[in-house]
């Protein structure tokens, strides 16, 4: 990957001079987007409903609350958008859904792991940097109780899946080309890419040879690696040539390390200790070198794989797509815009939040989801807002929100420690708990998260991109004792709530704040107010279904 | 214009007749509860079609030397010996007893030669019919078939996709057609839960719920993009469909008989039931076994899968023309390429597009034929080679669907279904 190590010089340099610039990244990135979006309609604007509902699922990964609609949309301030993106990246959603945003690209739900989940937490609760961040994954150091648990990226994939299916290190290999450096470098495993010129085998036997290496840590029950000595470097061979070849180990957009050679007996800077079976520390961590030579940013590579995805996260497609195939032929659809993002990145120390609060700042991120004429534009052109798909978690807690279930959980938990007389204190810590410490109190509360994760999350090392329904979550929302459980009353406040409205114009109004963020239309009204008088004698019955359909519109499970 | 002269205008008049039902919403499924929704009247024709398809995909690439076209005491014929069958001449890998017994009733193409050696583009090359390029993204198959032809009049859904592993609706499949016309996959066969509606709901208030749900719908998509609010409806449109048929999914239904012929293995459950599903009118059923990339220890591993396939081949067989079925189901078996005849230092065989097998019979095709041959050692094709291109064409025709003629509609520009430079196969057609 030489080519990309050349790159790299002029994001430097362009780093020092965007730096210099006071217009606000913001701004630069509209205008790069405008120019380039000649000959389509340019939607407008998205009024506030939809603006609030868009950034409150991106930045606290959840719908707004009834209360915080009703703020927003009757706040007169000139610069309430601004303030209240700042508000949320600040807020106490921001690292939760980090968090579940993060783990979910990273792992690609091949399992959970609390001291995994932890490291992610702390790094966004503290901002950490992305270079911090992917040097924690990559060399994990096993005495930073905050940040440790990172090492699960590499040990959950050193996981045997049973006999037929050895440790699969190249798979791992892959992933840390594919993750964090945004190429996949599996077709260049037995031989250079046939159709991508840069992708060679050496650099994913490079690669390999450093997780070959590494071990899983028995001594410890927290993830943790150790590595062995490495001497020599790898012999490999084209499937196509036959011919030998050799590579010491290679840092993705950076090349090849050298093996230094130590005295026998004088590789270790730490020794093995056989009573603790604590692995010994080598001289030479080829980890190290990967972590500290990959995560740099002197490593373009690196830092447009970072942001293409973050861009990706909140436009809903990726200035490179696929992510993970960042190569010379496959141009990004604005490079003068990538450029930026990557040098004002490194700019600002790899600040996720900054440039999380630049890009929902962008006219771009801003825009209706509505066409504005018969013509769908070309989505590169960002001339409309692009739906994005809702993740199974930003799911689970918008709908939890919206019947009300949470309430209901926690005021039943707080009758019966009510009930049980116990001391204000515990009664307090109920009252005060949040949505997250309400669902560990919860058994029910917890499997429906798992049910989520299952039925609206894609399978195992499928990474989760585009918006893909699929029937078994329509069953489950259509079937599921769970789900019909939030729209009774008694288990939930929504339909409770709506019985006590006086009028049906009152009930109709709430729904439509609650579960969509915003007014209905006349004929949504009107439709809505005939279906309930006609069934006025089952009144719950008839809102519970008009609840369940908004729970299930495209509009509610779509981030629009 | 002399109206004497049949006029080529004309032809595109009612040319475009026929496009339009294609382009419209032939797949639209009939809902039955909620009667918003309306099979149009137009495109019945095609609709109407009995005709399904059955895909045996064997992920990887299976070999063509340890199967259909052995070069046994060759230098790269490998270890395997060839058996006679009951087309007198026609010798086949010694792995495929079963099948070997059954030529007379297949079609083999033993010349196939495509262009890419990569998994990764090969399989979606293959399963596209490798059209040329025309800026957009092509379906699969499968997708194809399901927008060409819609649903049967059992009205479920068109292109089930029967897999190890986990299941799910796949959308990306379905290229510029849509999302609607993607795969529903059934992982390891099962059906999905939550296919039973509770007691606790009633059939009238499910009904109103779907209802509703549609009023949101339309209202949200009148001015969104399709793809979403397409993928999001259909998946409850299939689910409706699914819960009618819920015994399909009951392996405990099947005879003894029927899962010991067809294997109590993955590719043998899943085989036996996708001639279920067709059986029940799903349009195009494909079944995959994965793991045939053989890269290193070749014949052991073929030693061990393709018997399997010879046993699920042979049953799939047996019970189509017992069933009376072979008048109206295409089966194809096949891979994304074949193996290369140079045995590599694994002892295994590396991609080789260059020169392959497949095999088909059932509805239009020619039975008890074998077109093409390769060279003495396997390296080249000997005689004309096909691309995939000409087996879509010859597929197409085979289920009555004229693919020179017939084109799918992006927007308003008219493609294709199958390459454009390409015909159908004469030697493989009834």
């Amino acid at each position: 990957m030489r080519w990309l190590a050349r790159l790299s010089l002029s994001v430097v340099l362009a780093a020092a001079s965007e730096a210099a610039s006071a217009e606000p990244l913001h701004a630069k990135i509209d205008q790069l987007i405008e120019s380039q979006a000649t000959g389509v309609e340019i939607a407008p604007s998205a009024d506030d409903a939809e603006f609030l509902r868009r950034v409150s699922l991106d930045l606290a990964g959840r719908i707004p609350t009834v209360a915080e609609a009703n703020a927003f949309l009757s706040d007169k301030a000139e610069d309430k958008r601004s303030v209240l993106i700042e508000k949320l990246l600040t807020g106490p959603d921001y690292p939760r859904r980090m968090q579940e945003l993060f783990h979910v690209m990273l792992m690609e739900r091949r399992g959970d792991n609390d001291e995994w989940l932890k490291f992610l937490r702390v790094c966004f609760e503290q901002n950490k940097p992305w270079h911090v961040m992917a040097r924690a994954i990559l060399n994990p150091d096993a005495d930073n109780d905050e940040l440790r648990g990172a090492a699960f990226f590499v040990t959950q994939r050193l996981v045997s899946e049973g006999a037929m299916a050895p440790v699969d290190v190249p798979g791992l290999t892959r992933d840390v080309g594919r993750l964090l450096a945004g190429v996949d470098l599996q077709c260049a495993q037995c031989h250079n890419h046939l159709t991508i010129p840069h992708y060679y085998q050496k650099d994913f036997q490079g690669l390999h040879m450093i997780f070959e290496n590494v071990q899983t840590r028995r001594d410890v029950q927290f993830p943790a690696v150790s590595e062995k000595v490495m001497q020599a470097k790898k012999e490999f061979k084209s499937v196509f040539e036959q011919v030998a070849l050799q590579t010491g180990p290679v840092v993705p957009g950076r090349g090849e390390v050298e093996i230094p050679v130590f005295e026998k007996g004088e590789e270790f800077a730490v020794a093995a200790d056989p009573k603790t079976r604590k692995p010994g520390v080598p001289k030479f961590s080829p980890l190290n070198e990967l972590a500290t030579g990959l995560a740099a940013k002197e490593n373009d590579i690196f830092t447009k794989n970072i942001v293409n995805r973050l861009w990706f996260v909140m436009m809903g497609r990726g200035l490179v797509e696929p992510l993970d195939l960042q190569h010379a032929d496959n141009a990004p659809t604005h490079p003068e815009l990538l450029n930026l993002l990557a040098s004002e990145f490194v700019a600002h120390e790899f600040d996720i939040r900054w440039l999380l609060g630049e890009l929902a700042r962008t006219n771009t991120y801003q825009r209706s989801s509505m066409l504005p004429g018969e013509a769908e534009p070309p989505r590169e052109s960002y001339a409309v807002a692009i739906e994005k798909r809702v993740s199974a978690e930003q799911l689970y807690w918008s709908v939890g929100i919206a019947t009300g279930r949470f309430d209901a959980v926690r005021r039943s938990i707080r009758k019966g420690l009510v009930d049980a007389k116990k001391p204000e204190e515990e009664i307090k810590t109920i009252d005060e708990a949040t949505l997250e410490e309400l669902v560990a109190k919860s058994d029910e509360l917890k499997t429906a998260l798992a049910d989520f994760k299952t039925n609206f999350g894609s399978g195992p090392k499928e990474p989760e991109v585009e918006f893909e329904p699929s029937v078994k979550g329509a069953l489950y929302l259509m079937h599921e004792s769970k789900i019909q459980k939030c729209l009774e009353s008694g288990s939930a406040t929504l339909v409770e709530d709506l019985l006590k409205t006086e009028t049906d114009q009152a009930a109709i109004d709430h729904l439509f704040l609650r579960l969509l963020t915003r007014k209905p239309t006349d004929e949504e009204r009107q439709q809505l107010a005939s279906y309930l008088e006609e069934n006025k004698e089952r009144r719950s019955e008839a809102l519970a279904n008009v609840a369940w359909a908004m729970l299930t519109s495209t509009e509610f499970v779509v981030n629009h | 214009m002399n109206p004497q002269f049949c006029n080529s205008a004309e032809h595109g008049v009612s040319r475009r007749r026929v496009l339009g039902a294609i382009g419209g919403t032939t797949a639209g499924l009939g809902l039955g509860a909620l009667g918003g929704m309306v099979q149009p009247a137009v495109g019945e024709e095609l609709a109407k079609s009995d005709k399904q398809i059955l895909l045996l995909w064997l992920d990887g690439g299976m070999s063509q030397l340890e199967s259909w076209d052995p070069k046994p005491n060759t230098r790269f014929g490998g270890p395997l010996r060839s058996i006679s069958t009951s087309l007198p001449g026609v010798h086949i890998s010694e792995l495929m007893p079963k099948t070997a017994k059954l030529m007379h009733h297949l079609a083999t193409v033993r010349t196939m030669k495509t262009e890419d050696a990569n998994h990764s583009s090969g399989v979606p090359k293959i399963l596209r019919g490798h059209p040329k390029n025309r800026g957009v993204v092509y379906p699969f198959w499968g997708s194809a078939v399901a927008k060409v032809m819609g649903p049967t009049k059992s009205g479920l859904p068109p292109y089930l996709w029967v897999k190890p592993g986990s299941g799910g609706f796949i959308s990306k499949y379905a290229g510029f057609l849509g999302a609607k016309y993607g795969a529903l996959a059934l992982g390891d066969g099962k059906p999905p839960t939550n296919l039973v509606r509770p007691e606790t709901l009633s059939e009238q208030n499910a009904n109103e719920r779907r209802e509703l749900q549609q009023l949101f719908n339309q209202r949200y998509a009148a001015r969104r993009r399709k793809g979403s609010n397409e993928a999001n409806s259909y998946v409850y449109d299939v689910a409706e469909k699914l819960m009618q048929n819920q015994k399909l999914f009951d392996e405990s239904l099947l005879p003894d008989k029927d899962r010991e012929r067809y294997g109590k293995h993955d590719f043998g459950r899943h085989t036996l039931l996708a001639r279920n599903l067709i059986e029940a009118g799903v349009r195009f059923v494909q079944v995959t076994s994965y793991g045939w990339d053989t890269h290193g220890d070749n014949f052991n591993a073929h030693a061990s899968r393709m018997p399997k396939a010879d046993q699920v081949y042979a049953a799939l067989i047996e019970d189509l023309i017992d069933r009376g079925m072979m008048d109206n189901v295409l089966v194809v078996m096949m891979a994304e390429f074949g193996r290369t005849p140079r045995i590599n230092g694994s002892v295994g065989r590396d991609h080789w597009p260059n020169a392959w097998s497949l095999s088909m019979t059932g509805t239009g095709i020619k039975k008890g034929v074998v077109v093409g041959e390769t060279l003495a050692d396997g390296t080249d094709v000997k005689t004309e080679p096909y691309d995939i291109g000409a087996m879509f064409h010859t597929w197409y025709q085979a289920v009555g669907i004229d693919s020179k003629k017939v084109e799918f509609m992006n927007g308003t520009q008219p493609l294709p279904i199958a390459h454009d430079d390409m015909a159908p196969v004469k030697e493989l057609l009834a």
